[in-house]
């Protein structure tokens, strides 16, 4: 477990998942449920591709059990996700990316203004 | 909190997905240029498919320079399975007017990339794609000349062999003459 250290910040919080980041190894870390997944920048967006790029209507309207099996190449770890974790996976990562991106914009008309 | 994300998210997400289409719809033009050239070579219309082996090889250095671009800027490039090109076609003027219409397709696609990076604001990317926009006038005339002689030559056999003897000569000047 990583625990929340003054170098870790939260970004994004649901339910069930939270975003933070980490300052001091420049990574963020996915709480989901009692999963805990480091991502560095790069992966983190392909992350967040993945998930939204499931295709959701597809996985309801097949036969086969309504999960999807995700590949994490980066901890070469299955993720496997109802529709309801789909759908707050997504809303953590849009929460997080919102905010990461404002982020981005403080730093460019402010911080490194200065 | 330190700016993590934009040290590695260097461009936006939906330009990044215009940027691998493109790669794409190059992957497909070498591979259909590579298809016209068989069809050249076999019935004898060596120049022609030299012409096009060219292109097949020119779409290919196209794709390269995108893929590259992405992986530049850290973003995923993502090589693309292409689906079957065109490998019948009635004459060899069906051949070209298909690369002219190649061509032309190419050419919206980048423009409207352009007009995607100027509503954006991604000044990098639309200074990267200006040599693509140059690369495409030159394209298109190209396949535009060629294919007009064949109305000047004709198209029975001492047409089409005067049209085999012409179509490695056919240049750009970039607009000097
Ligand atoms: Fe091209």
């Amino acid at each position: 477990m990583i625990t929340a250290t003054s170098t870790e910040h939260l970004v994004y919080k649901t339910r069930n998942a939270s975003l933070s980041q980490s300052d001091s190894t420049n990574s963020y870390i996915l709480r989901f449920f009692n999963d805990e997944l480091e991502f560095r920048a790069c992966e983190f967006i392909s992350f967040k591709r993945k998930i939204q790029q499931l295709d959701l209507p597809q996985l309801l309207s097949t036969e086969a059990p309504d999960v999807e099996v995700l590949y994490l190449p980066h901890c070469d770890r299955l993720m496997v996700l109802s529709i309801h974790e789909i759908l707050e996976l997504r809303e953590v990562l849009a929460g997080a990316f919102t905010m990461l991106e404002l982020n981005s914009v403080i730093h460019r008309e402010i911080v490194r203004k200065v | 909190m330190k700016d993590i994300l934009r040290r590695h998210h260097v461009l936006k997400e939906e330009i990044v997905e215009l940027i691998n289409k493109q790669i794409k719809m190059e992957a497909h033009s070498s591979s259909a240029y590579l298809a016209m050239a068989a069809w050249c070579d076999v019935r004898g219309y060596d120049n022609s498919a030299e012409f096009f082996f060219k292109q097949s090889d020119e779409e290919r250095v196209h794709q390269l320079k995108f893929f590259h671009y992405l992986t530049d800027m850290e973003c995923d490039a993502v090589s693309p399975g292409t689906d079957m090109p065109q490998h019948e076609f009635p004459t060899l003027r069906s051949v070209f007017e298909k690369a002219l219409e190649m061509e032309i397709a190419v050419t919206d696609s980048i423009h409207n990339m352009v007009k995607v990076c100027r509503e954006h604001g991604d000044i990098a990317t639309e200074e990267f794609l200006r040599w693509f926009v140059q690369e495409q006038i030159e394209e298109e005339f190209v396949a535009r000349r060629t294919l007009e002689l064949f109305d000047v030559l004709g198209e029975d056999k001492i047409g089409l062999g005067l049209l085999e003897q012409q179509v490695l000569s056919v240049q750009y000047d970039g607009g000097n003459a």
